[in-house]
């Protein structure tokens, strides 16, 4: 294609929407290795700050971790089995249920944090632990984990799977393990990766449910950002980024791989 | 050894209440490889899912294995080996994998099952195969590896739903020929469903032709090819052409000519048909060209084609619907010409008129014997 | 034998088709199974979503006005400008995203270049940043301390500073829409297929009129369904507000407000049910109108 003013403009307008992307992050990543933003990269580069977040929110990032994992535990439990009922005996009902399932995500993490206040804000021992959190998390995430098992179990002809596997003899939950389960493990990652980045950076509702005592990553986020100096909370920040950056990369790989497996259908010789 | 299935009194009606199939009884001996044979939506595939019990009959309806009765047992414990058109391999795992699935399921050891597997990849010709992931392979590779598959296990029939149509038409030849010395080989009861009249033909001990949810008639592929037993049986397998004629006093009179020896035997109602209007079907070798002072019927030429070792021609103005003739490969004929052509009685077969629809879906198979 | 009617193939109809849970189909598992794997979703689902939301319409009676107090919205002159004001931002977000992302999705799409990957990298970065950050993203940009401040500082001895109030909230959500955008505008233009293009140009179409009878069509469902996003999510984010403000006059932090500071239980349960109720009828709607599905895959809160 030859190269005009037409690509070079458009060319132009992609690179500045991707300054306006990057640009912040790296603002925010120097400010937090460097010992005074006010007087700029001259005052030097430090650790300080990264330390110093550490001590202060070590708890809030580790206690975000695991409410992540254990988010992504009950969504495994709870969505892949959905999943397949979903998809395997499609219905008035199942449609029903499906909707009522991506509500959560349709609505304001506020008025949904604000639903289960009023509910269980009085069951003292739940409201102040961990576990509230969680719940509105697992709220949150369910219905992308049921999403992406679902995208994949339906493009896998499960019906005609199963049939193969039981004219076999295998009973159902053999059929579910060896045979459901394993071909929907990419959905099942995807899913996983998309759980757990939501859960660690989730805001609207964590902020309404937490307690001093049951902070998390995002909420030490904003109390840093309100009320510390600004490389206090760069540094946060930059913490943040380099948990997120893994996911991210591996969610990216694994569309990827799925983008060329697609492709490579289809290509092997008919020799036989 | 091999078994014996029987059905008795089965129909089934599907939940919104369209009606599959009417009620019918089938019984199909040890060892005989029987081929359901239809057009689309003729309830083929519905039986072969009773049988291997992904369908269940409606009230009434009875099914046994070697006279067990498993109407209500579900397909794993059934003990069938089955095999899909669309392979319905399992993509988590390896061929070798694939073929040992069942042998795991029912508990056989590690060292017999591996035996059993690569017994099984050198019967099928796929033994290199044994490691590749199913997404590398091809299409007749991997019907290898679900026949394969379905046979380890040594079921006690093999249900195989139309396992050749997803592949190109030489390749389809070919495991063809395989599968039917492989059917012989194990001496396995077997039910094979088809469009495909050529597959059926080939394969089948027995043919059962299907049409709307009925049997339209049982019989070996030469009773089926020769003596279809009504019109629409006679089109499906071949049989395109068709001609109005008489009959009066037992012989057959189409125009202004008369024929003797005619089968007009009418199986529906087991007699001779001896009076009245009637319908005639025949495959293009009932009609030969011929000259002019010896045609019975003149058409016009529509359209030619070469096939080779003949030229086939479609000629207007003989029937109410063209007719396909085939003549010498090397005439020289072009359409718009004249031509004229001889009956050949003993080719015909005579219908009383009203006999039965025959099924215009059938047509696009139908030229494809003769 | 009478004949049979309405004969369908056995293989391509499913074959309960009105009983979900009615009879076991042979193949799948049996009706207690399937009820058995669908318990720890309904039991989620019952307990901590339908019967909250129940509870929260009932509280919006022990408001002021009772019942009315559903339309305290439109009826309160500060509740209804706050709506107006969110609805104008987001649907401006939404605009704007569309139109910049369309172009450099589609320029992305078409051209390889050097650099490539790494713009498309690059652009896709913020998918999984909170409001929060998103927030603090805009004060490095349009902050006291941000690079634009600096550079119309150098520039011309005057400190543009625009992220503490809605401007800066909207650069925050375009921030946040973007990357969501490009990825469903890019997705939409790789199934787009060339030959289309290529047979609207041997017609001698021009090129103003294959975009809009060729491109744009083909990318009108990953845009319509992106877009409805990002107006879903500028209508009811919170972080991003938060930490750039607490006295931005949008809805979410007007909600956030009455429940904290001034314990408006019910005022603050009918304006998030209001706002709930729309949020999910704009996505219900684009969901309707191109079919499926891409409206969860995209999310995440910001």
């Amino acid at each position: 294609m030859r190269r005009d003013w037409k690509f070079y403009s458009q060319l132009g307008l992609t690179v500045l929407l991707c300054l306006f992307i990057v640009i912040p992050v790296g603002m925010s990543a120097l400010a937090g290795v460097t010992v005074n933003v006010f007087k700029g990269l001259s005052s030097g580069l430090t650790l300080r700050w990264i330390i110093e977040v550490w001590d202060l929110y070590a708890s809030s990032i580790m206690l975000s971790l695991w409410i992540a994992l254990v988010c992504l535990a009950v969504t495994l439990v709870a969505g892949v089995p959905l999943a397949y009922v979903l998809v395997r005996r499609p219905g008035r009902l199942t449609r029903l249920f499906e909707e009522l399932l991506t509500l959560p995500v349709a609505i304001p993490g506020l008025a949904l944090a604000l639903a289960l206040l009023i509910t269980y804000g009085g069951v003292s021992g739940y409201r102040s632990s961990w576990l509230f959190i969680l719940t509105g998390h697992v709220l949150f995430t369910l219905p992308f984990m049921v999403r992406s098992v679902a995208a994949v179990m339906s493009a896998m002809d499960m019906k005609m799977l199963e049939e193969g596997a039981a004219s076999l003899g295998a009973g159902f939950w053999r059929r579910f393990f060896t045979v459901i389960v394993p071909n929907a493990k990419p959905g099942i990652l995807a899913g996983a990766l998309m759980v757990v980045t939501l859960s660690i950076g989730e805001f609207n509702l964590t902020w309404m449910l937490h307690t001093p005592l049951t902070k998390t990553l995002p909420v030490g986020l904003a109390d840093a950002y309100a009320s510390m100096r600004l490389e206090i909370g760069s540094a946060y920040t930059l913490i943040f980024f380099i948990l997120i950056m893994p996911l991210l990369i591996a969610m990216q790989a694994l569309a990827d791989r799925g983008k060329r497996a697609s492709k490579r259908i289809d290509t092997a010789e008919d020799t036989l | 050894m091999s078994t014996q299935i029987r059905l008795r009194d089965c129909a089934k009606t599907f939940g919104d209440g369209t009606r599959a199939l009417a009620p019918f009884d089938l019984t199909i001996e040890g060892g005989e490889t029987i081929v359901l044979l239809g057009p689309s939506g003729c309830g083929k595939t519905t039986i072969l899912r009773m049988i291997a019990g992904l369908e269940f009959p409606d009230k009434g309806g009875v099914i046994t294995f070697d006279g067990d009765d498993v109407t209500h047992q579900s397909i794993e414990k059934r003990r069938v080996g089955m095999v899909f058109q669309s392979y319905a391999l399992f993509p988590n795992m390896t061929v070798a994998q694939n073929v040992a699935y069942g042998l795991k399921v029912h508990g056989v050891s590690r060292e017999e099952s591996d035996a059993r597997v690569k017994d099984m990849l050198e019967m099928m010709h796929i033994e290199m195969l044994a490691d590749r992931r199913i997404d590398q392979l091809s299409g007749g590779q991997r019907q290898r590896v679900a026949l394969a598959r379905a046979i380890a296990v040594q079921p006690r029939v093999l249900l195989l739903d139309e396992p050749l149509t997803a592949l190109d038409a030489k390749l389809r030849v070919r495991l063809r020929t395989e599968i039917n010395a492989l059917l012989r080989k194990l001496g396995i009861t077997a039910v094979y469903v088809t469009h495909d009249q050529e597959e059926a033909m080939a394969l089948g001990d027995r043919i059962v032709v299907m049409q709307k949810g009925e049997i339209a008639q049982i019989g070996t592929p030469r009773e089926i090819y020769r003596k279809p037993q009504n019109p629409f049986v006679a089109d499906f397998v071949g049989a395109a052409n068709r001609l109005d004629g008489q009959m009066r006093d037992g012989r057959l009179h189409i125009g202004t000519h008369v024929f003797d020896a005619v089968d007009a035997f009418d199986p529906r109602h087991g007699a001779i048909i001896d009076q009245g209007p009637v319908e005639l079907f025949f495959r293009a070798d009932g009609l030969s060209t011929c000259d002019a002072a010896r045609a019975h019927v003149t058409g016009r030429v529509e359209a030619v084609s070469y096939l080779g070792e003949r030229l086939r021609l479609t000629v207007s103005g003989i029937g109410a619907q063209a007719v396909i003739v085939d003549t010498h490969a090397d005439d020289v004929i072009a359409p718009g010409a004249d031509v004229h052509c001889q009956i050949n009685p003993d080719r015909l077969t005579v219908f009383p008129v009203g006999a039965g629809a025959g099924n215009s879906a059938a047509n696009q198979s139908a030229h494809a014997v003769s | 034998m009478s004949s049979v009617q309405n004969i369908q193939e056995g293989r391509s109809r499913p074959s309960f088709p009105f009983g979900f849970l009615r009879r076991a189909t042979p193949g799948a598992g049996s009706p207690a199974i399937l009820a058995l794997l669908m318990t720890p979703g309904i039991i989620i689902v019952a307990a901590f979503f339908l019967i909250p939301l129940a509870l929260v319409a009932m509280r919006v009676a022990d408001g002021p006005d009772g019942w009315a107090t559903y339309f305290v919205i439109l009826t309160n002159g500060r509740y209804f400008a706050s709506l107006v004001q969110t609805l104008l931002m987001s649907a401006g977000v939404t605009l704007t995203a569309l139109i910049l992302c369309g172009v450099c999705g589609l320029f992305l799409v078409r051209n390889r270049f050097a650099g490539r990957n790494m713009l498309m990298a690059l652009l896709t970065l913020p998918l999984s940043f909170p409001g929060t950050v998103v927030g603090f993203m805009v004060i490095m940009l349009a902050g006291r301390q941000g690079v634009i401040g600096s550079v119309t500082d150098a520039l011309f001895d005057e400190k543009l500073v625009f992220a503490y109030e809605i401007s800066g909230l909207f650069i925050g959500y375009l921030y946040f829409s973007i990357p969501r955008v490009i990825l469903a505008v890019m997705a939409s233009a790789e199934k787009l297929d060339p030959q289309l293009e290529e047979a609207a140009r041997s017609l001698g179409a021009p090129t103003w009129r294959v975009i809009k009878d060729v491109i744009l069509p083909g990318l009108m469902p990953g845009l319509v369904s992106s877009g409805a996003i990002c107006f879903a999510t500028a209508m009811g984010a919170f972080g991003t507000a938060f930490t750039l403000a607490t006295d931005i006059d949008v809805l979410p932090m007007v909600i956030y407000t009455e429940f904290t500071r001034n314990a408006n239980v019910a005022v603050a349960a009918a304006l998030s049910i209001a706002l709930g109720a729309m949020t999910w009828a704009v996505l219900f709607a684009v969901r309707c109108f191109v079919g499926s599905s891409a409206d969860t895959a995209a999310r995440g809160g910001a």
